[in-house]
């Protein structure tokens, strides 16, 4: 059983708390009255229960609005009193660390927008400083347990996870890479004004992506985390298994910043095909068409940047086994399926779905249909969750684990990453059903985690309550970070990746399975 | 003159915002290269702050008729539903019904059509005209190509229902304008694709005007202070002489206990009863005077004159009229009515230094006309302040007016000499630069070299476009704007760069310059020098062809021909047209800017003409004056013998002691004071030479010296009508 305080009571107020209010509230009327605001400061700990970042003209100007309650979802079953709090777990999923200078990376794609909209986008350089402040945010959250739902780098490259590592660690850290200073496709005096440009172009932030690149110290992870694999874990740009040319071109000195002219892009590759072959807007689905494009890259005039050894491409045991090492957790053997407990009545059932030989969209291998049937056999009383990073309604053979899930009476939710967009969708079935959630990335807008949090309810049902948490940033860069992704025209604000009421801060009830 | 300086002043600095809002005109409107709709239209929907979009199909070059004019250069405008951008002046909407057109004022106007007209369009034959729009975006027909607008539906209508139709132009309203640089930014991020992208902000054109019409402005400014100074001078020592005259009377007054405040009101009541009327009348006819070429110059750039508008501005003129001939009597009264009536019934001076000497006491009176006009001299000189106030009026509304005169003779020469361009070349031809060889065997031609030119846009303000220009090898023999600082152009990597552009963007010799190509890519340039140059404001750069074709092989080419000396330009187009191309005279700096030249043109002159009104106002003021207050002596030469022509040599001498200096300094303030100041004004432009030339000087003295002499023979008639006895009583 747990003490923790209920999510609800966020939002509630101790009578110290309404005089606060009501004080603040009648200065903010008075200042409003003068024709001035005041300036709101977020919630501390991230929560958008508490506040929210908000654009209420629609100008692309965030501001920090109210708090937003949780909302019943009783799709499933109807609403019923929330009782004792049996688990609280943070979903942070698809942060990208990545390391912006690296040669090996392809920016020059994303002047042709969708399916490559995710080769560059203006905040990448600032990845490591948002991570940080995630975990800032889930150590205020004090969860029993962390799911880091895949995609935690962005192109297999082992300097990526290793500063990734370290911000989960805790301690000094060191974005740079390829010695001091930053030298990318952003710096002021790269011509090509289809690249954002923080010394020079709006919103102007001189100086920020030196300072993005010196050592820092990041608060560790204080409570345990169970890694999921993702597609960029281990694939170049979360599609390509890395080759020796690919391996070549991370540990060199050949960056190439400009569409080479004579690059011709595959004509199959149009809007329509990529979104129905892989609901991700981080990746292409299909392996040889990248390793074309970066073939005839390749021949490109290129830039010369500093070269750097830690920017190796690992191998697939080596990023399990880091992870493995780092976290504690994420089982055993050659993929990452695995189970842990949070408390005694909540089992989650992690599952990698990431296909080894290229492509970013899930795979279902042959025997993990039988290894999920045991594991919720395993499971006996406890509550199921099921973690995996492509959705399984996307995943190639998903559907037969989504049967195996469907017959479970005890199956609360299924939760994913991989699509970067926040969205809820009730799973009705014949054993009482399940939901769906997706959780947005770090990367992209709105840049958000996941809490969710496993209650009874009064006749043995349960109730899931989730809300996102902001990032927390110590300093200047979290923040830039945010305002560039919202303002980002191939990026989260206008795919809106942040979801609708729906799947934000909802609670969602489940009714008690029919045999209790 | 203040009611002329409010209507052209409050005219020109509200006219963009006044009709940008009445046409809801577009924050940023972005040209491109056709594309289908399906392309573009993601594009722009994803952009931060967007209230509204809307496309267009620009077409231009289309063959236009309307009644019996006609254009080659016709544009038409195919609107898709949503926010059009423009303003109905006349008629209405364009509805789903084929056949229908909305006609651009300036081209309504010049071509005089009305709501129900007919116009015959290339390829779509009878169109009738059921409404008239304006937009600021663009100056108006003649000045621009004629305009009109076609509605998409209507031709869907007609033509049937295009799929994925094609657009050029994407005009985008902000929810707010403050974010512009941020969505200029996401737009040039996804821009990629795009060829011929041109983008022009709101805040762009606005500049642009401002800067041109601030010229103006700063005149009519100055103008209207002068005119000011010169009436509060004027109208005081004009009442201050009228209190003089009536000391007795206020002596009687005060002596059967009327209060001061009652004698200042009695004659600020009395100066009300003119100034009001005479106010009024005088700005009516500024306001008449001016309002003709300044609703002209606002027609011709596409703005809506400022109508009821005005009427604030012009009852403060009223008011301040008014006001200065109440107060200037008020005061000297109520100061006057302070001493003792017995003392203001003796005839007591009103104050002031008495027996003050003469600027020109020292003068001796020769032979007797000589004497005379010495004695004049004297008697305006007796009154030190007034003297130096005259001369300050005379001196300044001189060089005034020949400041307007140099800039309206600059303005002229700009219209239609090449060479204020820096250019040297006469002709240009449609060649490639493979014809250069067979062109330069063409008797009459001194050089010929290939001119490739492509507008590009500021990478970091957007709303600046640039003339890119190149030349291979030296520039300076086909176009040599004056070097301002560093040096000429000296390798591929460097560029000399129009004052205007150094300006906007604070470039000097050593910066770099960033400008973004049709072709999406970027090219930067180190600034080898500042040229002055009046091509596109002086928003121009000039580096090699090599440079300039590696970055857009796609720049348009073109022949420069220059011609030898005393070769005929004829004769040589005649030839060049021999080979196949199509030759072009060079134009001036403001070759299509002949209506607007001639609006600002008929400004600076009307304004120079409400001038000379003040100078002979302020002549009059002083001839009259000093008649006044030296009746008594006039009476005793009138006494003497002396006939009217006595009077008048008596008063010419006056004249002539106001009007010579004055004229000096008048002269020497244009040369070296308002001349210099006003290049100043103009130099994001270019050096103007904006000193007057001898036939301005001779031309405004001689129109000095008529004025003088209609003054004085005015004021001596009036003086000749007093009987003397009255005068000496």
């Amino acid at each position: 059983m747990s003490s923790e305080r209920d999510p609800g009571a966020e939002a509630s107020l101790t009578r110290r708390e309404a005089l606060v209010k009501i004080t603040s509230g009648g200065t903010a009327l008075l200042l409003a009255s003068c024709g001035m605001s005041p300036r709101r400061a977020p919630a501390a700990n991230g929560s958008t229960l508490l506040s929210s970042y908000v654009d209420p003209g629609g100008v692309g100007v965030l501001e920090i609005g109210d708090g937003i309650p949780l909302l019943d979802r009783q799709e499933l079953a109807p609403r019923a009193l929330p009782g004792v709090v049996l688990c609280t777990i943070a979903h942070l999923t698809d942060v990208h660390v990545l390391d912006e200078q690296s040669p090996a990376r392809v920016p020059f794609l994303r002047r042709l927008g969708a399916p490559f909209n995710s080769t560059f986008r203006p905040q990448e350089a600032f990845t490591a400083h948002v991570l940080a402040g995630a975990v800032r945010a889930i150590g205020r959250l004090a969860p029993n347990a962390v799911i880091q739902g895949g995609d935690l780098i962005d192109n297999a490259q082992g300097n990526e996870l290793e500063l990734a590592l370290e911000l989960l660690r805790g301690g000094p850290v060191d974005p740079a890479s390829g010695g001091r200073g930053y030298v990318g496709v952003q710096v002021a005096s790269n011509p090509d004004p289809l690249y954002y440009r923080p010394d020079l172009d709006a919103p102007r932030h001189p100086g920020i992506l030196a300072a993005s690149t010196r050592r820092f110290t990041s608060t560790p992870l204080s409570v345990p985390w169970h890694p999921v694999l993702g597609d960029h874990d281990i694939l170049v740009q979360g599609v390509l298994a890395p080759s020796k040319i690919t391996r070549e071109i991370a540990l060199g000195t050949r960056a190439i910043w400009d569409l080479p002219a004579h690059l011709r892009i595959p004509g199959e590759l149009t809007d329509a095909a990529i979104t129905a072959a892989s609901s991700s807007p981080d990746g292409l689905a299909a392996p040889a068409v990248v390793g074309q494009l970066i073939q005839a890259a390749s021949k490109a005039p290129a830039v010369t940047v500093p070269a750097d050894p830690a920017r190796r491409e690992l191998d697939v045991a080596e990023v399990l086994a880091r992870l493995r090492a780092t976290s504690g957790s994420g089982g055993a053997g050659e993929r990452m399926d695995y189970s842990f407990d949070v408390g005694s009545n909540v089992r989650v059932i992690v599952l990698d779905l990431v296909r080894r030989e290229g492509g970013s969209g899930g795979l279902v291998h042959g025997e993990q249909r039988r290894w999920l049937a045991h594991e919720l056999a395993r499971a006996g009383r406890r509550w199921r969750l099921l973690a995996s990073h492509q959705p399984l309604t996307s995943s190639e053979g998903g559907e037969a684990l989504l049967a195996l899930l469907d017959r479970d009476p005890r199956v609360l939710a299924a939760i994913w990453g991989h699509t970067h967009r926040n969205r809820i969708i009730p799973r009705p079935t014949r054993a009482g059903g399940y939901w769906l959630i997706a959780t947005c990335s770090l990367i992209d807008y709105p840049q958000e985690l996941r809490a969710l949090r496993v209650r009874e309810t009064a006749g043995g049902g349960a109730a899931l309550e989730t809300w996102m948490i902001d990032h927390v940033p110590d300093g200047e860069i979290g923040d830039v970070s945010r305002e560039l992704s919202y303002l980002d025209s191939q990026g989260g604000r206008p795919q809106a990746f942040q979801g609708g009421r729906l799947d934000r801060n909802v609670r969602l009830f489940k009714a008690a399975p029919s045999g209790d | 003159m203040l009611a002329t300086a409010a209507v052209v002043g409050y005219g020109l600095h509200t006219g963009f915002q006044r009709s940008a809002r009445g046409a809801d005109l577009p924050n940023v409107i972005a040209r491109f290269d056709r594309q289908p709709l399906s392309r573009v239209a993601p594009r722009i929907e994803a952009l931060p702050d967007l209230a509204a979009f809307a496309f267009r199909l620009e077409v231009t070059n289309v063959d236009l008729i309307g009644g019996a004019h006609r254009s080659r250069e016709g544009v038409v405008e195919v609107l898709s539903p949503g926010r059009r951008g423009f303003d109905l002046l006349a008629g209405r909407e364009l509805s789903v019904r084929p056949g229908e057109a909305i006609v651009e004022q300036g081209v309504a106007r010049s071509w005089g059509l009305r709501l129900g007209s007919r116009l015959l369009l290339d390829g779509l034959g009878a169109l009738r005209v059921v409404g008239i729009a304006e937009s600021p975006d663009n100056v108006a027909f003649p000045l621009a190509a004629p305009r009109i607008y076609l509605s998409r539906p209507a031709l869907d209508a007609r033509f049937g229902v295009e799929r994925d139709p094609q657009v050029n132009v994407a005009e985008l309203w902000l929810k707010d304008p403050r974010q512009l640089d941020q969505v200029l930014g996401q737009a040039r991020a996804s821009s990629y694709g795009l060829r011929g992208l041109r983008v022009i902000t709101r805040d762009g054109v606005r500049v642009l005007l401002d800067q041109a019409a601030g010229i103006v402005i700063a005149l009519l400014v100055a103008l209207s202070a002068i005119a000011l100074l010169t009436a509060a001078v004027m109208l005081g020592a004009s009442a201050r002489a009228e209190v003089e005259r009536r000391l007795a009377g206020i002596g009687v007054r005060r002596a059967i206990g009327a209060g001061r405040a009652h004698i200042a009101l009695t004659h600020a009541v009395e100066a009300a009863i003119v100034s009001i009327p005479a106010g009024g009348l005088g700005v009516g006819v500024g306001y008449l005077v001016a309002r003709g070429p300044s609703d002209r110059l606002l027609e011709a750039i596409n703005e809506l004159p400022p109508g009821v508008g005005l009427l604030a501005p012009l009852a403060g003129c009223w008011a301040l009229t008014a006001l200065i001939p109440v107060l200037a009597s008020g005061w000297p009264a109520l100061r006057a009515s302070r001493r003792p009536p017995i003392a203001l019934m003796r005839g007591a001076e009103l104050g002031g230094r008495r027996g003050g000497r003469s600027l020109l006491g020292r003068v001796r009176l020769g032979g007797n006309l000589v004497g005379l006009a010495a004695l004049g001299a004297r008697l305006v000189s007796a009154r030190r302040v007034r003297l130096l106030a005259t001369l300050a009026v005379l001196g300044v509304s001189v060089g005034f007016i020949l400041l307007m005169l140099a800039l309206a003779s600059e303005l002229n020469t700009l219209q239609s000499d090449p060479g204020s361009l820096g250019k040297r070349y006469q002709l240009t031809a449609s060649l490639p630069a493979a014809a250069v060889p067979q062109v330069r065997r063409l008797s009459g031609i001194a050089a010929v070299a290939p001119r490739y030119e492509v507008q590009a846009l500021d990478s970091f303000s957007l709303g600046e476009t640039i003339d890119l220009i190149g030349y291979p090898g030296d520039h300076t023999i086909f176009e040599a704007p004056p070097l301002v600082s560093g040096h000429r152009l000296g390798s591929d990597s460097g560029a000399e760069v129009g004052r205007g552009l150094a300006q906007v963007l604070g470039l000097r010799p050593g910066s770099t310059v960033a400008v973004e190509l049709p072709s999406g890519h970027e090219a930067r340039f180190r600034v080898a020098g500042i040229v002055d140059s009046l091509q596109h404001d002086g928003r121009v750069v000039y580096v090699s062809s090599r440079a300039l074709l590696a970055s857009e092989p796609s720049a348009q080419e073109q022949l420069a021909v220059r011609l030898s000396a005393g070769a005929s330009p004829v004769a040589v187009t005649r030839r060049l047209a021999a080979l196949g191309a199509k030759p072009k005279a060079t134009g001036g700096a403001t070759d299509r800017g002949r209506s607007l030249i001639a609006a600002l043109t008929a400004i600076l002159r009307a304004v120079a003409i409400v001038d000379g009104l003040v100078c002979i106002y302020a002549l009059i003021q002083a001839l009259f004056l000093t008649a006044r207050e030296r009746r008594s002596t006039i009476a005793v030469l009138r006494a003497c013998g002396a006939d009217a022509g006595a009077v008048r040599v008596l008063l010419g001498g006056a004249a002539v002691a106001a009007v010579a200096p004055a004229a000096l300094i008048g002269v020497l303030l244009e040369r070296f004071v308002l001349g210099p100041a006003m290049a100043r004004l103009a130099i994001g432009y270019a050096s103007l030479e904006l000193s007057a030339g001898s036939g301005e000087i001779a031309a405004v003295l001689a129109g000095l010296a008529v004025l003088a002499a209609a003054a004085v023979l005015w004021v001596a008639r009036q003086a000749g009508r007093e009987p003397i006895v009255v005068a000496l009583s």
